[in-house]
């Protein structure tokens, strides 16, 4: 029993499932569902394609280098069956999962800081410039309070020179 | 007001026609896919009487018809064997056109079921010409086979073949 790669979306291929298409020239494409092989059927580029593996891979949004991955490595050749070496195997591919786990998860949020910063000072910017459209400038001029209707202040100092600059 | 009436009801029935025509015809354009996508949507079924099918071995036959398949009611599938019909030859093969020949299905187009529940199919037609006790004619076999040759014994085309998917 072999668990494969789903030569489109890069997901497993557990026993059972997916379709296995054999070319002329002897390549052998396995996918997982009938999503992958109806993409590769239309001669799409899984590089192209948003969801699959091989994008992600390809664009930076998931890991590429990683020690975990040595571990799935393809090995053809059949290891003779030993008992604690089948038990051991089994313990290191909880640990290695969740260390790969762990691992990506840490490669997303350094992917993504900075967002929330970047965020902050787009939302301080739109309330400079369009708060106009929430508020007619008269009335802002008259009663100074009405400038920031309900909004959560976290960064307060930003804002209330904002409010400063309105009055 | 019934004129109106009647040309929209021929109308209509033009787009129904057409919807019936074309297998994915209108839904097809409406989600602008590429032409290739409609091509690419054969139904594969089995190989039966009139198929055409290439010949991958040096017995000196091209291309092959077949004329019955014979086990199996609907058709052949991967690893049967047919009785065909010699279309096109080599000139100096061992076998000629018009002759009468078997052959063993090595790929086909359609998906044949795998014991661990998996599928595999194949992008043609293919058969290896044998004899009536099931050996091979040619001595060299091109391409692809499936390992579905093994249970049903054909051994000595295994044994030709260059790589067993």
């Amino acid at each position: 029993m072999r668990l494969e790669k789903c030569w489109f979306c890069s997901s497993t291929v557990y026993p059972g499932h997916g379709i296995q298409f054999v070319r002329n020239d002897a390549k052998i494409f396995r996918f997982c569902r009938s999503k992958c092989h109806k993409n590769f059927k239309m001669k799409r580029n899984p590089r192209k394609v948003k969801w699959t593996k091989a994008y992600r891979r390809l664009h930076g949004k998931d890991m590429t280098q990683d020690s975990t991955f040595e571990f799935e490595r393809k090995r053809n050749r059949p290891e003779r069956y030993d008992r604690n070496v089948t038990e051991n195997t089994l313990k290191a591919i909880k640990k290695i999962d969740k260390v790969r786990v762990d691992r990506e998860a840490r490669h997303h949020t350094m992917r993504m800081r900075g967002k929330k910063t970047m965020e902050q000072r787009e939302a301080a910017k739109e309330l400079e410039q369009s708060i106009h459209m929430v508020k007619a400038p008269a009335l802002l001029q008259q009663e100074p309070s009405l400038t920031l209707p309900k909004i959560k202040v976290k960064v307060s100092q930003q804002l209330s020179e904002e409010n400063r600059m309105e009055e | 007001m019934a004129a109106s009436s009647a040309s929209k009801l021929f109308r209509a029935g033009r787009s129904l026609l057409g919807g019936l025509k074309d297998p994915n015809g209108s839904i097809g354009l409406s989600k602008d896919l590429p032409r290739s996508y409609l091509f690419s949507q054969q139904q594969r079924t089995f190989i039966q009487m009139r198929t055409n099918l290439k010949v991958v071995d040096n017995s000196g036959a091209k291309r092959v018809m077949c004329i019955q398949a014979l086990k199996g009611k609907r058709g052949a599938r991967l690893g049967d064997t047919i009785v065909a019909s010699v279309k096109e030859a080599q000139p100096g093969g061992k076998v000629k056109k018009g002759q009468v020949v078997y052959g063993v299905v090595v790929r086909a187009a359609m998906q044949r079921g795998r014991s661990d529940g998996s599928e595999i199919k194949f992008d043609d037609n293919a058969v290896v010409l044998v004899n009536k006790q099931g050996e091979p004619i040619g001595t060299r076999v091109f391409g692809p086979v499936p390992h579905e040759l093994r249970k049903k014994k054909h051994v000595k085309i295994l044994s030709l073949a260059q790589h067993i998917a």
